[in-house]
């Protein structure tokens, strides 16, 4: 019934490999550039300016830099972002979970499209999600 | 210096600790696919799929797309639109459902590692999926979308 073979461990073991190296490829420079916009005081910055609307899902301003990396880039560079600040476990929460219904539009909605569902009609759905359910955790959460 | 010292060292340990994770799950889930257990999990779905109106050839690009990423439920869909598989509102109920959760295994994984829990990280996306793809079948009259749509465009 179950059949097992050195092909589908070799695939295997290497679709993870790639895996690993696309994250890499992002991980690692989007922490890189988070700690030197820290110790360059830019961070603070974007934290000042960003702090009010964050508010709102309970998050601190900071944690701007980790959604904006998440929507328009990936999922990736968001953890990178997370990596490199220091964010309560519960702000991370919210981003993460803010994050898993909108991320990496530049890529994903032209897919979507491709598909045969609009760009804006799945881009105002994803964020709509997005939104409500930040707001919800921000509230709920402790 | 050191500042871009810490920020590679933090780098390196995030993507050390997921592909922990990641590689022995892409093993495990190349094992699950060469055995068709893709299709038993499809078949198994059948029910849930039907009330947000998918057939179970509609439903297929879903389950590709809920377990290995958007990319790939799209190429099935396409392939399922030439064939005549999957209609036009099929598939933009699947286009719905899978713009929200997609990839759930891989996006969770990257998540749960720095500390969220699981059930947060999947429940909220799969049960939004589902609403909404609810609400899209719906409101979406049956052959609404079989003139004019864009699947047959793209190549």
């Amino acid at each position: 019934m179950l059949e097992v073979n050195k092909k589908m461990l070799w695939r295997g073991t290497k679709t993870g490999l790639q895996t690993t190296w696309e994250l890499a490829k992002v991980v690692v420079p989007t922490a890189v550039v988070v700690a030197v916009f820290r110790a360059s005081g830019l961070l603070d910055v974007i934290t000042a300016f960003f702090a009010p609307y964050m508010g709102f899902f309970g998050l601190s301003g900071e944690a701007a830099i980790v959604l904006f990396s998440g929507y328009f880039i990936n999922l990736y560079a968001a953890a990178g972002s997370i990596m490199a600040l220091n964010l309560s476990i519960s702000e991370i929460t919210i981003c993460a979970v803010m994050l898993g219904f909108c991320h990496s539009l530049l890529v994903e909605l032209p897919i979507s499209q491709k598909a045969g569902s609009p760009m804006g009609y799945i881009f105002i759905i994803r964020l709509a999600c997005s939104l409500a359910v930040g707001w919800l955790l921000g509230v709920v959460l402790p | 210096m050191s500042v871009l010292w810490d920020g590679l060292l933090q780098g390196v340990k995030g993507v050390w600790t997921i592909a922990l994770i990641v590689i022995p799950l892409m093993v495990v889930l190349e094992i699950a696919q060469s055995n068709g257990w893709l299709h038993k999990l499809n078949h198994f779905m059948a029910k849930p799929f039907k009330v947000i109106g998918l057939s179970e050839d509609g439903a297929f690009p879903l389950v590709v797309a809920v377990v290995f990423g958007i990319t790939y439920g799209s190429g099935v869909i396409l392939s399922h639109a030439r064939t005549g598989k999957v209609t036009p509102k099929e598939a933009r109920v699947v286009g719905t459902f899978m713009a929200i959760a997609h990839a759930l295994i891989e996006d969770t994984i990257i998540f749960w590692v720095l500390g969220v829990p699981l059930l947060l990280l999947l429940l909220p996306r799969i049960v939004l999926a589902y609403v909404m793809a609810y609400i899209v079948h719906r409101i979406t009259p049956e052959d609404s979308l079989a003139q004019g749509n864009n699947l047959d465009a793209v190549d």
